[in-house]
Order: structure tokens, then sequence, then C-alpha cells
């Protein structure tokens, strides 16, 4: 890698300039995947105005998220040119995210700068119009692309034509704005893997006088500023970290002047700050957030120089105190350095490091981590600047997903659960005695319309055990769930302590008498219970007696995150067929399999195929 | 010997175009670099504004079509470079 980019991955507080991501981008477009080491992404961009400036941001990011970006850029303001003609420039780039980048300036004149001369009756007709234009694209894109689609909402108008009047009637400006939002909205909703980005919050936030330059507007229909381009295009990218199993799943916390104010060991359970009045309130904040994290279904932990009863005393007894001892799934409150303890935490909990995000105030820890684990992302908290601190950690998005399932309500239970479940593996003799005394139950079977998101979260967030690592949309799902020659398989699984929900996926397909596994993977919070050999069992079952499959061919794609399945098909009595560097196949017998079978200990439950998927 | 300015302004103006900040001089221009387009400009002027702390007028804006030129505006708001 050159040094721009190698500087450019460099951990720090501060964000990178603008003339940085120029630089950055540059790099990138001269370089290729080979060269950085990471898997190429193309990103298509179709928009009605000049977004040549947000690329070297866009291009840095989707960097910084580990990918080798490539981009199509379609013509300025021939959007529908490019999606209605499937042999377009578009369609033969072979896009993995589709961008759509629309101003309402150029869509439609008599919502925006024409808005006061546009007679009312005009107006509902043209927001049907534009609304109608939208949906149309959409569908286009749908019909020749798999790619999800990234298409923006408006910007509500900073300078309505009624000035304060405008506020007065839904029927002007500002509400008409919204109503096509939410039209927007509807029409996304109407295809699958179509997200709203939220331009309207994005510029609220920031002020839409600061992020549109309306000298570049005039000059070339640029309308964003200097200051629009890092918030928008981070925004962007954390939708392809989201999809491609990149945002972070676990919040690793100092304890000492992070989650109060002060020090414990010194300052007493009474002299800590923590409560209604500043300093205390801010840190009170920052713990209701981060208990919002942890209801969205992010893993906590602390990670505190501290003598654990000290830390204890503050979660149990403190009445101020959100956060509560059973929030954390892990902890490590000793007086070992820091890197030692989160990778403890990363190996008790089952995830790699690169899922972790560290938050500390004091300034040597927070170099320290990032200089030895540089895959951790780290939030320096700085000193005494109490009332930033709940931004500083919500603003990154650093946990954000696209979807928002049961299983992530109760995620962190689970991990409660485990312990239940491990002071009861000590009260067995062998593994197997603890094992039947879980009573563990699964259920597999075709996915419902509501376990789609969730199969489809689970292929774009499971790394370890994980035999080829596909990423796949809702779209795919249900199209591989339709299709004659393929089928998904979702395993749940409940115990003795708890219902862990979906936990497993198998793709299988199909093509004469051979049956091929596309994708098999299982939650983290799953393994070690052989669980997965009732669902490979079922699969080989199914592949045989419904498809008439006399072999099944498994493969296994290493990357640096799945070594615990390198010999999982050898285990179960697959012969080796070839081996690369990038894959080794696999294959038995349907029928004389010796290694297929579901453990003893395990009660097997055939999905309800009436709500299936089709 | 350049002045601090002078790098800064030649490391922007590779960074934005991607050419080496070696091939950069009194020569350099809209019609001597193939990579300086018209997209390019504009990003030119963002990462100017940017790294000089400047804002450019409109006009400005169109008049700095060269390195020299570029030294001449920034000059305006300001910012020294060595004669």
């Amino acid at each position: 890698m050159t040094d721009v980019l190698t500087e450019f991955l460099r951990p720090r507080d501060e964000p990178p300039s603008y003339a940085q991501y120029t630089a950055v981008a540059n790099a990138l477009a001269a370089g290729n995947s080979q060269q950085t080491g990471r898997p190429p992404l193309k990103v298509a961009v179709l928009r009605n105005f000049t977004v040549e400036p947000l690329l070297p941001v866009l291009a840095g990011e989707i960097f910084r998220a580990g990918f080798h970006p490539a981009f199509y850029t379609g013509d300025f303001d021939a959007v529908q040119a490019d999606v209605l003609n499937p042999a377009s420039p578009l369609y033969a780039f072979e896009p993995d995210f589709i961008i759509v980048a629309q101003w309402l300036e150029t869509l439609s004149p008599a919502l925006t700068t024409a808005f006061v001369s546009t007679p009312a009756e005009q107006v509902a007709a043209e927001a049907d119009r534009v609304r109608g234009h939208l949906r149309e694209i959409l569908a286009a894109l749908r019909a020749s692309s798999r790619a999800p689609v990234l298409i923006n909402n408006f910007p509500l108008p900073a300078e309505p034509t009624l000035g304060i009047l405008d506020a007065q009637s839904a029927a002007y400006q500002t509400n008409t704005v919204l109503q096509l939002n939410a039209g927007l909205l509807a029409a996304a909703q109407e295809q699958s893997d179509v997200f709203v980005v939220d331009f309207m919050r994005v510029f609220a936030a920031h002020g839409s006088a600061s992020l549109v330059d309306e000298r570049h507007w005039q000059i070339a229909r640029a309308p964003l500023s200097q200051k629009a381009l890092v918030p928008l295009g981070t925004e962007y990218v954390k939708f392809i970290r989201a999809l491609r199993g990149k945002a972070r799943k676990c919040l690793v916390l100092d304890c000492d002047n992070t989650l109060w104010g002060g020090i414990v060991g010194e300052d007493g359970l009474a002299g800590i700050k923590l409560g209604p009045t500043y300093p205390g309130s801010c840190f009170v904040a920052l713990q209701r957030e981060i208990l919002n994290l942890h209801d969205r279904g992010v893993i906590l932990a602390l990670c505190s120089k501290n003598n654990e009863a000290d830390v204890l005393e503050v979660l149990r007894d403190h009445p101020d105190s959100v956060l509560k001892e059973e929030h954390f799934a892990a902890r490590q409150i000793n007086w070992d350095d820091k890197v030692t303890n989160l990778r403890r935490i990363a190996a008790e909990l089952n995830i790699g490091l690169d899922s972790l995000v560290f938050v500390d105030d004091n300034p040597f820890e927070a170099d320290y981590v990032r200089e030895q684990l540089p895959e951790v992302a780290v939030v320096a908290l700085p000193p005494k600047a109490y009332a930033s601190y709940r931004s500083l950690l919500s603003r990154p998005g650093y946990f954000d997903t696209l979807s928002f399932t049961a299983e992530d309500r109760r995620k962190t239970a689970m991990y409660g659960e485990n312990r239940a479940r491990k002071e009861l593996e000590s009260a067995s003799g062998s593994l197997e005695e603890y094992l039947a005394k879980l009573g563990i139950e699964v259920e597999i079977g075709p996915p419902s319309e509501v376990d789609v998101p969730r199969v489809a979260q689970l292929t774009q967030k499971t790394n370890q055990f994980n035999l080829t690592t596909r990423r796949y949309t809702e779209g795919d799902i249900r199209a591989f769930a339709a299709a004659s020659d393929s089928d998904v398989f979702a395993l749940k699984v409940r115990d003795r302590v708890a219902d862990l929900g979906l936990v497993g996926v198998a793709v299988v397909t199909y093509d004469g008498t051979t049956a091929a596994i596309d994708s098999f993977l299982l939650s983290c919070r799953a393994i070690g219970r052989g669980v997965e050999d009732a669902l490979l069992a079922t699969v080989a079952r199914h592949a045989a007696q419904a498809k008439g499959a006399e072999r099944i061919v498994g493969t296994y794609a290493p990357t640096s995150k799945n070594a615990m399945v390198r010999d999982f098909y050898a285990r179960h009595g697959f012969a080796p067929v070839d081996e690369t560097p990038d894959r080794a196949t696999w294959s038995t017998s349907t029928t004389t399999a010796p290694g297929l079978g579901v453990p003893t200990w395990i009660h097997v439950r055939n999905g309800d195929p009436t709500h299936a998927v089709r | 010997m350049p002045s601090a300015n002078e790098s800064k302004l030649k490391e922007t103006l590779a960074g934005v175009l991607g050419i080496p900040a070696g091939t950069i001089g009194e020569d350099t221009s809209m019609d001597t670099v193939e990579e300086w387009d018209s997209l390019k400009h504009l990003n030119l002027v963002l990462a100017l504004e940017e790294q000089f702390g400047v804002s450019l007028t409109e006009e400005q804006s169109f008049e700095i079509l060269s390195y020299p030129l570029i030294k001449i505006v920034l000059a305006e708001h300001g910012i020294e470079f060595a004669a």
C-alpha cells in the first residue's frame, strides 16, 4: 500500500481533511484490489446533480470499511436512460451498490424555487409526478439488478418561498416536502433492499445553510458544500458496512471518568459524579445512550483498572446508575493492561477484535490500544469535556444495522443466560451429560416471511462459523427460497434456559443428482451444542428424499475469521474433492454418509412449511 | 527554499489531481495537465479553501486556472509565498 493509504488508515482523533480524501481516492483509482489486499466493491452513482466532490469521501470511507472501491457515475440527470435500459452501461458495470442521488430543485422547480407561483391544485399533482418518477426508477432498478439501492430523501427548504407563512398551512412548501419524503419511503418499501438515506436528518443536524454551497450550485450544479461531504459520505458508507458484515457488535467501556465522574476507588460511592446535576448529569446521559445501544442488541463489556468490588458497588447500589451489572455480558476489572483485557473479552464473547468499540477517557490507554490493536475502534473521550461524551459515542454509527429483529432485542439477555448455562455445566460431570441436561430442541425448516430479515442479517453478520461467508440481501434469500433448484433452511434453537431464536442458516442449490451447500453458518452464541450436526443431517436428508440428490457437495472458503470450520466437512465424513488457496471442496453420499446424524441430546422438530416464503 | 505554503499548495494540487507533487511547477495549468478537468477543478476549490482557511469569491474560483494564478489569488487572501 502507498504511504497515502497507510497514513489514511492510521487511527486518530481528528477526521481526515478533504484534501487527504482526494489524494486517497486518486491512489485507490490508480491501484487495484490485489495491491491493497481488499475485496473490490463496485458502486454505481446515478444522479441529477454534480456528485463528483462527494466521490473522494465515499472512496476513502469504503476503503476504511475494508474494500477497494470502484465507481460508475451516470451521466448528469440521465437516471432514467440508465435504469430503464437493461443493456445500459450501469448494468454492464455489475454494481454491488447503487446510489440514486436526487436533488429536488432539479427534479421539480415547481416544488422548490417556484413554489409560490405554483397553483395549489398543481402542487399535489406535481408531488404525485415526482413520487411516480422515483417509484419508476426503483422498480426498473429492481427488475434488472439485485444490488442494494441507496436513495436519498429531500432536505426541508431552508428558505421557503412563503417565508414565515410557510409553516402556517399543511398545503405549503415544507409540509409538501415532508409528504414527498413519506411517499419516497413508501416507494422504497415496495421493493426489497431499497434503503432511504436520510438527507433530511443530516441537513437538519448539521444545518442546511452550511451544507449547501450556492456558489457551486450556480456554477456547476454541485449543491453540496465542503462541510457536507464528510457527513454525507460517511452516512452512505454506514449502509455498506451494515450490509457487508462490518458493523461493530460490542461496546467496551472504561469506568472512572467514563461511566461516572471521578475515581470510585478514591472518591467512594457517594463521592463520584453521577446524578441529576452537572457534571453528573453528563454521565447519566452517556449511560442512557449506552443503555439504548444495549437495547438495540449491542453487547456491553467493562474494561477497567479498578477493584472489581468498587465497580460492582456502583452498578448495584448507586441510585443514579442507569446501567446495572446484568447489562454487561463480560467484564475485565483488574490491574492488567487493557490490550490483554480486550483480547480476553473478545475471546470470552467469541467475537473478533474488529467487532469491538473501546471507550476510554485516558489518552494513554486510548493511544496504547490504537497502537497495539488497530482493528479495535477507539473513542477517546476528551478529558473534562463531559457534555460531549454522549454524541461522541453515538455520532459515528459504529453499531448501525438495517434490521432490528426480535433476536436483537433478546441478544444481550442471551449472553447472561450463557452464564447460567456455564453454572449448569460446572455442575455436570461430562460434556454430554451437560448437553443432555440442557434439553436442546431445534426446529429446522424453510424461513417464513418474518424470518427473512433475520436470515439475511445472519448471512451479513456471521464471520466465524461460516463456511463460505457469502453475504445475502433479503431479496437474495427470497429468491433462493422461491426457486425450485434451491432451498433455504432456517435453524431455531431453544433449551431449558432460554429460547435462542433463529441462529443458523443453510442455503442449498440442486443440479441433477448433486446438492451443493452454498452457505452454512451458525451464530456464535449457538456454537458448542452440536446443533450444526442436526442442520447438516436435515439438509442431507431433504436433498436425498425430496430432491433425489445422491451426492452432497460442500465448500469451505477461508477468511481471516473462519478457521474454526476449516475441518467441518472432514469431521462429518466428507471426502476431499479439490483444494485451492481460495476454496476447498468436499463431497459425500446423501444415503450412506457415515458422518451425518443428529446427536442424541438434541430433539429435532421440522419447521412449519405453511408460512414459508415463496 | 520553497516556502511551507508552497509545499502545501503542491501537495494539495497533487492530491486532488492524482499527479506527483514533484511535477508541479510554474507551468502547471489546466491546459498542461490532462487530469485537471472542470470536475476536478470543483474539488480543487474545496480542497484549497479547506487547506488555506479561505473562502474564494465566485470570480476567483474561475480565475485559478494555473499554479501561478492560484498563488496570486491566495496572496489576495493574505497567504504568503516566497517571491
